[in-house]
């Protein structure tokens, strides 16, 4: 018994330790800094960086960029939408358009690694499956940032608001919250679609961004609720700061941990959003193309064509984890009472104090 | 702790498995007498001739329940059924028919059938009748007929002259019709339980003797012959809602599932399952060779009703899949197999010559007209569609006997299709490839745009074309695009939704179209009197002799001579190019024998009663 | 309190008039209800078109026709509301009344198990933070949640239908099959338990082994074709649960609540043939509910023999113990329902189904079957709905668990000395459970709005189905019908939310605004 009590003072003093270990490291620090450092030593968190990062410079760079006059060319060199001639040679019996892409080195089979003419394959009739994917991918990358962007916006705008000032304006804006979840978004699509025809998916960003934020700033303003009614913020209304200082210099601060991870959880949710309406037909319409289009344009292909159906899957769920990995490490950094993991030797260290500690006692 | 739970439940378990007795699954030997067949909608009521109940699926079921004078198979050859009865032209001038009803049959319920059962598809085609008996002017928008059908307005009822005369045995109808109706066949008057619907009107849910059920029948004939229009109200309101329930089980009223047909339906599952059995006393039709049981799954996607025919829960899947879902049926051989053909639909482009009928959206683009420029224009365009092409790539896949249609008027398995072809004059644009083709076609285009060249598509035109979702369209637009423009044509092929309200829009210069032959009628399947073209097209030759089609009984020869008339202007003019026949496509599973789609309704389940499992 | 609830749901009533107005416009704009019979070629298309036109009024301009449509439902008020007919003709109340049990039974399932396991998953990872199994639940997690459902529904159908019931034909395990398992069974164990380096590798050999075992004599045995616990089996699962419960709720110390869990467990033992006679009674009802109101009767008596204080937490554990292993004897009975099952004639020895909600050509009647026929065909959608569902609730449960940690209160409830246990699961985890509470009702509620993508794919017929049927044919009644349901439970799922959140959290004054 006297043992285990002795464990327990032990295991305190080294907690209290691995708190000196923190401050001592953000000491003089701010806020930001701080932030940094802990989402740097995320790591999980900072591959996804890496890899969305390059993902996107990829994708972006695969075509040509016309700026004015000037054309700066893509890496890759067909155009989505270029009719090319369906390659069957080195394909199955009965498969058109295989993909060339080679990972095999040659000392294994002898032909070497190598993207071909077409690394991802063709479509049916002849398209370059890499150039689709590309721009599918850009696409669904658009669509995704403006979602993200539009209902990040909106929802924090309107659930601060309404968390901080409640009472009529409150109402007010929760029932206009109401009001928009109530409506389905597919018919504003599908209006919009039968009137003025194929908008693009510039509009089907947009729509669905004003449609999203719902969600959102029913979270925010939760938050808002909780935090208004804490001690820092009486005290920043007592030292006469205005309501907008308080909204954004002291409250918004300390809920920006749970607000970027729910926009990074709309962002993923969004390309997941884009790809079912593409799949129940209110999508990306062809002949441009996105990630979700081709997904389930090509989920018959699943046996017997697999990268018609892998390419455009891999490319959603890298970008989806990423996404949500970074958002994981934001939370993480955000959260002022989160610690990272200490080293084994810190922890050793720091156990081994507190021994000293707990026996000089 | 957790650890030697787990281990002490391991032991647990092995100690248990260890006294289990190990069963072998029994080999089945018995051959199946279930069909289950997936459906892409559900059965909406029993009654497909009400108005807005003429569905695919309704149609189905009731005509598994019904049998009639003739039926289609997948020739598809109209058959004369005379196990039901049979019919003959008892004088030419005035035209009349008579029908009778082979004797000894009885409706499912036992009741014996007899000419009266005729008399109600008079009530329910003819607009005349329906006014005279005091049923409302099916014509008028505002009241509903007492007998809302959907076969008001059509040949019958422009063509039949005073009522059905009845024999004294009562076995036999004689019609009149006003001119020789050339399908006529097809106007051969269904049979109905009117016993059963007189029982209903008088509020009966319960079957019937005998006797009770043919003096209801006698009710209905006095009705009939009286203009009883009370009477004839009553039925015709059971006739035009209480068929039309989506659900039955045991608490529906038996007298709504009468039929004389192979199969009565037992049970319905509100927009899934539908259940059909053997009618035991059926003798209207070919016999049934071994299916006791037809069930009807709805299943709307095509991936999962593929992987439920690989998992047997389905045994036929009748679909317009991909490609890639006909390969994906092809790798589950040998338990599938796949039995191929056309649907009675064919795609074709039709180019915008004028001003559709009935709008005020004046075209004025570069078809319109018939100066030599719009008709050279269009001949380039209807050149260098890359309709080969199309077949190779797109339609080839889902169907590998596929092959390019070359007539508007026959299917090329039709028999006049040859003969047509080669007179027509639509050699112009099938000979030389498709480069020399593209060749002519821009020589043509540089007559009036001397700039234009394959690198520099000057004329620009648009394409409607319908539906975002229909991938095949989309590719074949994308296929089009590439090849118009080596003709110097400049396309636009942004799918529009909502397309049929655009088919007059005088901003599209052309469009796709899949047009259906629900029967094979004499009238022929071009829209070419302008109320029936979105094109604008009207042309006084072809308008006078469809006219003369449509009054007169020709032979199959005067026939094939108006049609190759029609088409040969139709492809001097460059109107309208046929591209394929839709393939239809079903996976099959390779136990079950005697599945020949046919490519009328309805497609799948015509020959039902020859279908039999392997054992 | 009462009067704003009154005033919200006034608020309720005013919204959903706003929005159905809306929404009833919007969707007569959005395409047209005549396109199929503009482009038809059939002779009498002009009479299809009136006959059409008059059913559905399509002379009367949609803002005036929403009205007659509002009248319907008002009529509702003395007594006979109407919802009008669909495009086909039928009452959409019937369709509607139909599609809601379905939807439930669809959702349910998967829902309660993805709050289960989505919470309990989060609660480990959140204890471990950091550890190789919080990583591998991250990565799983949000790969998970990152699958579109038509491919994770392919799949499925694929491995844990087709597959399967090919394997069924023939049900011995090869080799591989039982390797790869027993690796992975080891891994899992080794990680969600760890500790030091020694135990984790004793830990992954005794997982490892044991599952191959196991999977080796199901595998010789056939036991997939006919499969059961049979007493033994039962009875030592049952001590498990006796421990297990009895651990989690009271902690093992407390030996009158472990005692009354065994012997509980001994009882369904005892208990075993007289239940299996009592599954065969014909009467199903009347002795179900005998059974059950035994069981907590039972259970509930139990402990008074072994303790005469605090007998609350041990009542507790023992109904809790009794209720599983209650659960644990019926599903003893459905296998052994299903090598009956499998040799009925409607399912032809192929099981598990890919597609619909019940054997159509299955005969009522055989109580057990019918029941192991519905759940044969909840397996797929639910699995596949767990699968991409519980994601959120891991990451949401773990975040939330792991600032409840942070707190002061946890330190003060740590420094009284308290167990880790007792801190966990009766400081931490209720707190925890506050904010989670909130979410499950909305997210609860909006599931009845029907998952359109998965019930399209297994072939279901709920509400999603009838809203994408509405949409897609421009039904405009069925998608008012289907609005006003799904419309009015998404807003007062806030309303619910709201005041679950300010009741169970005393801190936040969300509820009444001015108090």
């Amino acid at each position: 018994m006297i043992f285990k009590r002795k464990q327990k003072v032990v295991e305190n003093l080294a907690e209290a330790n691995e708190n000196a270990i923190f401050n001592k490291e953000t000491e003089g620090l701010s806020q930001g800094q701080i932030v940094f450092r802990r989402f740097v030593r995320h790591k999980a968190a900072m591959i996804s960086v890496f890899v969305l990062f390059s993902l996107i410079m990829i994708v972006f760079t695969s075509s040509g960029v016309k700026i004015g006059p000037f054309t700066i060319p893509g890496w890759w060199q067909y155009k989505f939408d270029q009719l090319l001639d369906l390659r069957t040679e080195g394909c199955p019996p009965g498969v058109v358009g295989c993909p060339t892409l080679d990972m095999v080195p040659s000392f294994i089979d002898g032909t070497g690694m190598g993207l071909g003419m077409h690394p991802f394959g063709q479509d049916d009739i002849g398209h370059d499956y890499l150039s689709m994917v590309m721009r599918g991918a850009q696409r669904s990358i658009y669509v995704m940032v403006v979602i993200g962007f539009l209902g990040g916006s909106i929802g924090i705008v309107v659930g601060s608001i309404s968390g901080y000032f409640r009472g009529w304006v409150d109402a007010l804006l929760m029932r206009l919250t109401d009001f928009v979840i109530t409506i389905p978004t597919i018919i504003i699509g599908s209006v919009v679609g039968y009137h003025f025809g194929n908008l693009g998916v510039g509009f089907l960003a947009f729509y669905l961004g004003i449609f999203a934020w719902t969600g959102l700033s029913r979270l925010v303003r939760g938050e808002f609720l909780k935090l208004r009614e804490m001690e820092f913020v009486d005290a920043a209304r007592v030292a006469g700061a205005s309501n907008r200082r308080i909204i954004f210099k002291h409250i918004l601060p300390n809920a920006v941990g749970i607000i970027i991870v729910s926009i990074t959880l709309l962002m993923s949710g969004a390309i997941l959003l884009e790809t079912a309406l593409s799949y129940l037909g209110f999508g990306v319409v062809a002949p441009d193309v996105s990630l979700g289009s081709l997904i389930s344009q090509f989920q018959d292909s699943f046996t017997i064509r697999p990268w018609l159906f892998w390419w455009p899957g891999l490319f959603i769920i890298t970008i989806a984890l990423s996404i949500n990995f970074i958002g994981d490490g934001l939370r993480d950094a955000f959260d002022p009472r989160q610690r990272r993991r200490l080293g084994k030797k810190e922890k050793a260290a720091s156990r081994d104090q507190a021994k000293i500690a707990a026996a000089s006692n | 702790m957790k650890l030697n739970r787990l281990m002490r439940a391991a032991l647990a378990v092995v100690a248990a498995a260890g006294l289990a007795i190990g069963v072998i699954a029994p080999a089945h030997s018995a051959a199946k007498t279930t069909v289950s067949i997936v459906q892409s909608n559900a059965l909406t009521g029993l009654n497909a001739s009400v108005s807005e109940f003429n569905l695919t699926f309704n149609v189905d079921v009731a005509s598994l329940s019904g049998m009639g004078f003739t039926y289609y198979d997948n020739k598809p050859a109209l058959v004369d059924n005379t196990a039901y009865g049979s019919y003959k032209i008892v004088s030419k001038k005035p035209f009349k028919v008579s029908y009778t009803v082979r004797s000894g049959q009885v409706w499912s319920d036992g009741t014996p059938m007899n000419a009266v059962d005729l008399l109600l598809s008079h009530v329910t085609a003819n607009d005349a009748y329906s006014e005279i008996a005091g049923l409302g002017d099916p014509s008028d928008a505002r009241v509903t007929p007492a007998f809302n059908s959907g076969g008001y307005g059509g040949i019958y009822a422009e063509s039949v002259v005073g009522q059905p005369i009845l024999s004294a045995n009562k076995m036999t109808v004689t019609i009149e019709y006003s001119n020789q109706v050339p399908d006529w066949k097809l106007l051969a008057p269904g049979p109905s339980p009117v016993h059963a619907l007189m029982l209903m009107a008088e509020g009966e849910d319960t079957l019937q003797s005998v006797a009770k059920s043919n003096a209801a029948r006698e009710r209905f004939l006095k009705a009939f012959t009286t203009y009883n229009t009370a009477t004839l109200k009553k039925i015709g309101k059971i006739w035009s809602t209480a068929y039309n329930i989506d659900k039955v089980d045991g608490s529906t009223n038996p007298l709504l599932l009468v039929g004389n047909g192979p199969f009565i339906v037992k049970s319905a599952v509100p927009n899934g399952a539908v259940t059909m059995v053997r009618n035991p006393k059926y003798t209207s039709g070919p016999k049934v060779k071994s299916i006791k049981t037809v069930v009807f799954k709805v299943i709307g996607d095509g991936t999962a009703a593929a992987q439920a025919l690989k998992n047997g829960e389905v045994d036929v899947y009748a679909g317009q899949p991909t490609g890639d879902a006909v390969a994906q049926l092809k790798a589950m051989a040998p338990a599938v197999k796949i039995i191929g053909g056309d649907q009675a639909i064919y795609e074709h482009v039709d180019i915008r010559t004028g001003t559709a009928f009935g709008t005020t959206d004046t075209y004025n683009g570069v078809f319109a007209g018939n100066s030599q420029k719009a008709l050279d224009l269009r001949t380039a365009v209807l050149l260098a569609w890359p309709r080969e092409e199309i077949i190779e790539k797109i339609v080839k896949p889902i169907n590998p006997s596929a092959q390019l249609m070359n007539s508007l008027m026959y299917f090329n398995s039709e028999p006049g299709y040859k003969d047509i072809i080669t007179k027509s004059g639509v050699s112009k644009f099938t000979e030389g490839t498709q480069a020399s083709r593209n060749a002519k076609a821009l020589a043509l285009v540089k007559k009036y745009y001397p700039e234009a060249s394959a690198s520099n598509p000057v004329v620009k035109i648009k394409l409607l074309f319908g539906a975002p979702s229909n991938t095949r369209r989309v590719s074949e637009a994308a296929l089009a695009k590439a090849s118009v423009a080596q003709a110097g044509f400049d396309m636009d092929v942004t799918p529009t939704s909502g397309w049929s309200s655009f088919t007059k829009n005088a901003k599209y210069d052309l469009a796709f179209f899949a047009w259906v032959k629900s029967a094979i009628l004499q009238r022929g399947n071009v829209g070419t009197y302008q109320e029936q073209n979105y094109q604008g097209y009207s042309n006084p030759e072809i308008e006078k002799i469809y006219t003369e089609l449509n009054g007169k009984l020709l032979t199959q020869a005067e026939i094939a001579d108006r049609f190759l008339k029609v088409e040969t202007i139709l492809m001097k003019e460059a109107v309208s190019l046929p591209i394929f026949q839709h393939p239809a496509v079903n996976g099959v599973s390779s136990k079950l024998m005697g599945v020949a789609p046919s490519p009328l309704s309805p497609n799948l389940v015509w020959n039902l009663w020859d279908w039999y499992f392997k054992a | 309190m009462f009067a704003y609830i009154v005033r919200r749901l006034g608020i309720i009533v005013v919204t959903l008039f706003g929005s159905s107005f809306l929404l009833y416009n919007l969707a007569a704009l959005s395409g047209d209800p005549l396109e199929a019979l503009r482009t038809s070629r059939e002779p009498n298309v002009q009479q299809q078109i009136i006959a059409l036109t008059r059913q559905l009024q399509l002379d009367v301009p949609p803002p005036i026709r929403y009205f007659y449509w509002l009248k319907g439902i008002l009529s509702g008020l003395v007594g006979h509301i109407d919802f009008g007919m669909t495009r086909t003709g039928h009452p959409v109340v019937d369709q509607i009344a139909l599609a809601i049990p379905t939807t439930l039974r669809l959702v349910s399932g998967a829902t309660v198990l993805a709050i289960v396991f989505g919470i309990s998953i989060g609660i480990i990872t959140a204890l471990r933070q950091y550890s190789r199994f919080d990583y591998a639940m991250t990565f799983v997690s949000f790969l998970l949640f990152s699958l579109p459902i038509f491919w994770v529904a392919v799949l499925l159908k694929e491995y844990l239908a087709i597959q399967f019931n090919d394997f069924l034909g023939e049900p011995t395990i090869t080799p591989q099959w039982i390797f790869f398992a027993s690796v992975f069974s080891g891994i899992f164990w080794a990680a969600i338990i760890s500790g030091s380096r020694a135990r984790v590798f004793a830990i992954f050999g005794i997982a490892g082994t044991s599952t191959a075992a196991l999977l080796s004599i199901l595998s010789a045995t056939k036991w997939f074709a006919n499969p059961g616990f049979g007493p033994i089996v039962l009875f030592g699962l049952a001590i498990g649960i006796a421990f297990g419960v009895t651990y989690l709720s009271t902690g093992l110390g407390n030996s009158a609540a472990l005692k009354s869990a065994l012997t509980m467990a001994v009882l369904t033992l005892i208990l075993y043939y007289p239940n299996q006679w009592l599954f065969g009674v014909s009467n199903k009802k009347l002795v179900y509910v005998l059974m059950i109101v035994t069981l907590f009767v039972v259970s509930g008596l139990v402990p008074m023999l072994f303790s005469k204080i605090d007998r609350g937490p041990i009542i507790r554990t023992s109904i809790l113990a009794a209720f599983l292993m209650g659960l644990l004897t019926v599903i003893d009975k459905l296998m052994q329902t299903w090598k009956p099952y499998m040799e009925t004639d409607a399912v032809y020895f192929r099981p598990v189904p890919t597609i619909g909600q019940v054997n159509p050509l299955l005969e009522p009647g055989n109580f057990w079957i019918n029941f192991l026929d519905i759940l044969v065909h909840l397996f797929l959608p639910t699995t596949a709905l767990l699968l991409i569902s519980f994601a959120g609730y891991v990451r949401f449960s773990r975040g939330t668990l792991l600032e409840v940690l942070n707190q002061d209160y946890i330190r003060t409830a740590r420094a009284k000395g308290l167990t880790e246990r007792t801190v966990i699961m009766r400081h931490a985890f209720r707190n925890t459970m506050i904010p989670l509470t909130t979410i499950m009702v909305v997210d609860i509620m909006s599931v009845i709005g029907g998952a359109i993508i998965t019930e399209r794919i297994f072939g279901w017929i709920g509400m999603g189905t009838l809203f994408n049927q509405a949409i897609g044919s421009f039904d405009l009644n069925l998608l008012m019908g289907v609005f006003l349901l799904t419309g009015f439970l998404g807003v007062s799922a806030n309303l619910v939310a709201d005041l679950l959140y300010s009741t169970l959290d005393p801190r936040v004054r969300s509820g009444a605004g001015k108090k």
